[in-house]
């Protein structure tokens, strides 16, 4: 049973703002060293699966470098192993993927050619810890055409989701997209899907008037429960997806809890990722630290609190970081204080400013009002924030702000530079 | 630049380091936590440039060759050149346990005669320095010497444990007195040594020198123009528990004199894959190195902290090196340590205890000024007290603790 993994690793992932202004959601970091993407190429591996195409689209240059020729997965192969798909042009047809099924159906020849029996569509923006291979096997022994890795969900957040109705088989005889009366049962989709070559093969091909396949969610699936045999496959365990920035620092948070349930330590399910070789952190005779993630290469001469750091991160004799995520190689002025911040990459924070000031969480972020509400500041890569300024709550920070784009003394709450 | 062939000696048994090097050579020891020692030898080699690389292994290889492996972390896994471990191996005609690092490279002479190589650069495997190889090969291609060692200065009161060097006006080698009693200069040789290829062949194969340092420089020395070259960086021998233990917290000091975070010379090692730091609520942590994958939930201070570590809630840890996977359980105290990988120190007890410094009964002159080892994998019960001076061998159970809470300084638990 030959099967093949494909990775949608192309959409824009708006709602993490800065975030993913300069990349693709998957190439996101997270829980310090990672990125989000690790997760999913690593279930990969570790449920045996080393042929995996990620199809990329958005800004893949970060994703790219990081991905690179697979090696941290041992997905460098000659056999297999990682391969990148990118839209490209034709001499009679030529077009960006225009959704998830139609970036398959685009490379369909990839699918031919690695000879697949099985074909594995998965998303790559959310952090869970799955074996593949027993939804696999679930598959074979139900015979089915199609089969989609279900959760439950709370009742109240079913409209937010694609639910499946079942049978007593685990056989979906419903699909309903964000169910408004929400008694459509609470089993959501978690955009987990494997194929039988041949089947996905016809249902991507008889494209016509009245039968788009761009979206598996909207289109294609919807179309395959009267024909296909369409089954579920219910997953129980740690399932987040951090498309939002609210979900990102949550999310980023409850790692720092005692009692999370994603395990990082667990010696049979590593996560791979693409590591900088760095030394050990360094933590100076003045460094306070409690409850927090700490990477490689960091140097902590201040005070870190409930945050978490990736590799390089320098925090200067008397700054306080609180409630943050700190991405790569972020320097961190001497008095500088952060509370409640996401700071991307190199970025470079002035001595003595005071990043998410002020006691009102509750004034929403001007451009972006249902982004920022919740008192979450966040600075784009490699911004420069002069010394000694003072900025509120809910602030967006672009990527590479000099320090003259910033006013004197005061950015408010809500503000976007 | 000289095409160059570099051989790294990494078979020897290094007994000054006890525990450490119980069931693996020195080059494989552990170092700041992360690296083995030999990583700072194979890490100068490739930010040299130099890709053709040989390990020569005897002693316990078998961590060092695990380690190794096919070379990735340091890009030696190439088709041509690339690193090669080189073991000693049976013919025909027998075969024979090398005596001696001069002696490993007569045992390897067919594969140095293969290279296509004019230089061949003999390194050790057990030296913690950054050294850029490139100027040494160059300055050894000018003076056209047929030898050409690396030197460095030591303290007079340290030249014993060295081979010492003595050198006319322009830099040319008069003497070469390996460990000396009383020292005529204070260079000391680096155990680094540039050989024209040839001459090499030459003088090995028509001798039966066993060392390099003791036998056979002090002979090339009035043979040849033996060429020095000064190297003034960082550079250490930790060739004993207190050397390695004053190497490993020295770079705990503010600006160490050894950088690691240079991105212009970066050491390389096979990082095991590990997630972030994990640092607890109410934990302490100040002037430590912390790795990837450890969790701190008590104290740590002024330590060496390696991947994986587990130190308790109400645990405390100072002035200790604490290795891979160790664990240290709730309300255990370790002061002035060397503990090896995946020990478990029990429940409450206390490693480093008290101002008793009587010497390690079985080696006064290793263990002497009040550091405690613990070896790989040791089991120490809980509630257990145990002074200075302290060996507790490699895989020890509770069982050898025969009952006894208290061990007094100076004392060995375990064959």
């Amino acid at each position: 049973m030959r099967v093949v993994a494909m990775i949608m690793a192309g959409g824009e992932g708006t709602r993490l703002s800065v975030l993913s202004e300069k990349r693709a959601k998957p190439s996101v970091p997270f829980a310090g060293k990672f990125r989000i993407i690790d997760f999913t190429l690593s279930n990969c591996v570790n449920s045996g699966i080393f042929d995996v195409a990620v199809l990329t689209q958005y800004r893949p240059h970060s994703l790219n470098a990081h991905i690179g020729n697979g090696k941290p997965w041992d997905l460098d192969r000659s056999n297999g192993g990682v391969q990148l798909l990118q839209p490209y042009q034709g001499r009679r047809d030529e077009s960006w993927y225009k959704g998830t099924a139609d970036a398959v159906y685009q490379n369909l020849n990839y699918i031919r050619e690695r000879r697949a029996d099985l074909v594995l569509v998965l998303g790559g923006d959310h952090i869970y810890k799955m074996d593949y291979a027993a939804m696999v096997e679930f598959h074979q022994q139900k015979r089915a055409d199609m089969t989609v890795a279900v959760m439950h969900v709370p009742l109240e957040e079913t409209d937010r989701f694609g639910i499946m109705t079942v049978d007593e088989t685990e056989r979906v005889v419903e699909f309903t997209e964000k169910p408004k009366n929400r008694d459509k049962g609470t089993l959501a989709s978690m955009g987990i899907y494997v194929f039988n070559t041949d089947t996905l093969v016809r249902r991507l091909s008889e494209n016509g008037e009245g039968n788009p396949r761009i979206d598996f969610g909207k289109h294609v699936i919807p179309s395959m429960i009267s024909r296909d045999a369409v089954y579920a496959f219910p997953f129980e365990g740690y399932w987040v997806d951090v498309g939002t920035v609210q979900s990102y620092w949550e999310t980023s948070m409850d790692l720092l809890n005692p009692d999370n349930a994603l395990n990082l330590h667990d010696p049979n399910w590593v996560i791979h990722t693409r590591s900088e070789e760095q030394p050990p952190a360094k933590l100076g005779p003045q460094a306070r630290v409690s409850r927090s993630m700490i990477c490689n290469g960091c140097i902590i001469r201040g005070t870190v609190e409930h945050s978490v750091l990736s590799p390089g991160v320098y925090v200067s004799p008397g700054a306080i970081v609180r409630d943050s995520v700190v991405m790569n190689d972020t320097w961190i002025g001497p008095g500088a204080v952060l509370d409640r911040v996401i700071v991307d990459k190199n970025v470079v924070v002035g001595a003595g400013v005071r990043l998410g000031c002020g006691e009102d969480l509750t004034v929403p972020n001007r451009e972006q009002p249902d982004k920022l509400t919740t008192g979450i500041t966040i600075v784009g890569k490699g911004a420069h924030i002069p010394p000694n300024i003072r900025i509120g709550r809910n602030v967006v920070i672009n990527a590479d702000r000099e320090e003259e784009d910033f006013p004197s003394g005061e950015v408010k709450s809500g503000e976007t530079i | 630049m000289l095409r160059t062939l570099a051989l790294i000696l990494a078979g020897g048994e290094s007994p000054a380091l006890s525990v450490l090097t119980a069931e693996r050579s020195e080059a494989a020891v552990p170092f700041a936590g992360k690296y083995r020692i030999i990583d700072f030898t194979l890490s100068n080699c490739v930010n040299s440039s130099i890709y053709n690389v040989g390990v020569l292994t005897q002693y316990r290889p078998r961590s060092l060759h695990e380690h190794i492996g096919v070379g990735k972390p340091w890009d030696l896994d190439r088709r041509i050149g690339g690193v090669r471990v080189l073991h000693p191996y049976l013919t025909s005609e027998g075969g024979h346990w090398q005596k001696g690092n001069a002696d490993a490279l007569r045992a390897n002479l067919d594969i140095i005669a293969d290279q296509n190589a004019e230089a061949i650069l003999v390194l050790a495997g057990d030296h913690v320095y950054k050294m850029d190889y490139r100027p040494m090969l160059h300055f050894h291609e000018e003076r056209d010497a047929d030898v050409t060692l690396a030197v460095h200065s030591v303290s007079p009161h340290e030249a014993h444990r060295y081979g010492i060097v003595s050198v006319d006006a322009d830099g040319t080698v008069t003497q070469f007195e390996e460990k000396p009693r009383r020292a005529r200069s204070s260079l000391a040789s680096m155990g680094i040594y540039v050989f024209r290829k040839n001459f090499l062949i030459e003088v090995l194969a028509g001798g039966a020198e066993q060392n390099i340092g003791r036998d056979l420089m002090p002979k090339l020395v009035q043979q040849t123009t033996v060429a020095s070259y000064h190297f003034q960086g960082y550079w250490a021998d930790v060739g004993t528990v207190q050397a390695y233990y004053e190497a490993n917290m020295a770079l705990l000091v503010e600006t160490p004199a050894l950088d690691l975070y240079d991105p212009e010379w970066v050491i390389h090692t096979k990082s095991e894959e590990r997630p972030a730091a994990e640092i607890g609520d109410g934990a302490r942590v100040d002037g430590n190195l912390l790795c990837d994958g450890c969790r701190i939930y008590g104290t740590a201070t002024r330590s060496i902290i390696a991947p994986g570590v587990v130190i308790a809630e109400g645990a405390v840890v100072r002035d200790s090196i604490l290795l891979s996977g160790t664990v240290v359980e709730a309300g255990a105290v370790i002061d002035r340590c060397i503990i090896d990988k995946e020990a478990v120190i029990g429940a409450d007890a206390v490693v480093g205890d008290g101002e008793d410094n009587t010497p390690n009964q079985q080696s006064p002159d290793l263990l002497n000024t009040g550091l405690t080892l613990v070896g790989r994998s040791a089991q120490i019960p809980s509630n257990t007290r145990i002074g200075r001076n302290v060996i507790i061998r490699p895989r020890v159970t509770p069982v050898a603790f025969a009952g006894q809470s208290v061990v007094p300084s100076g004392k060995t638990i375990g064959r």
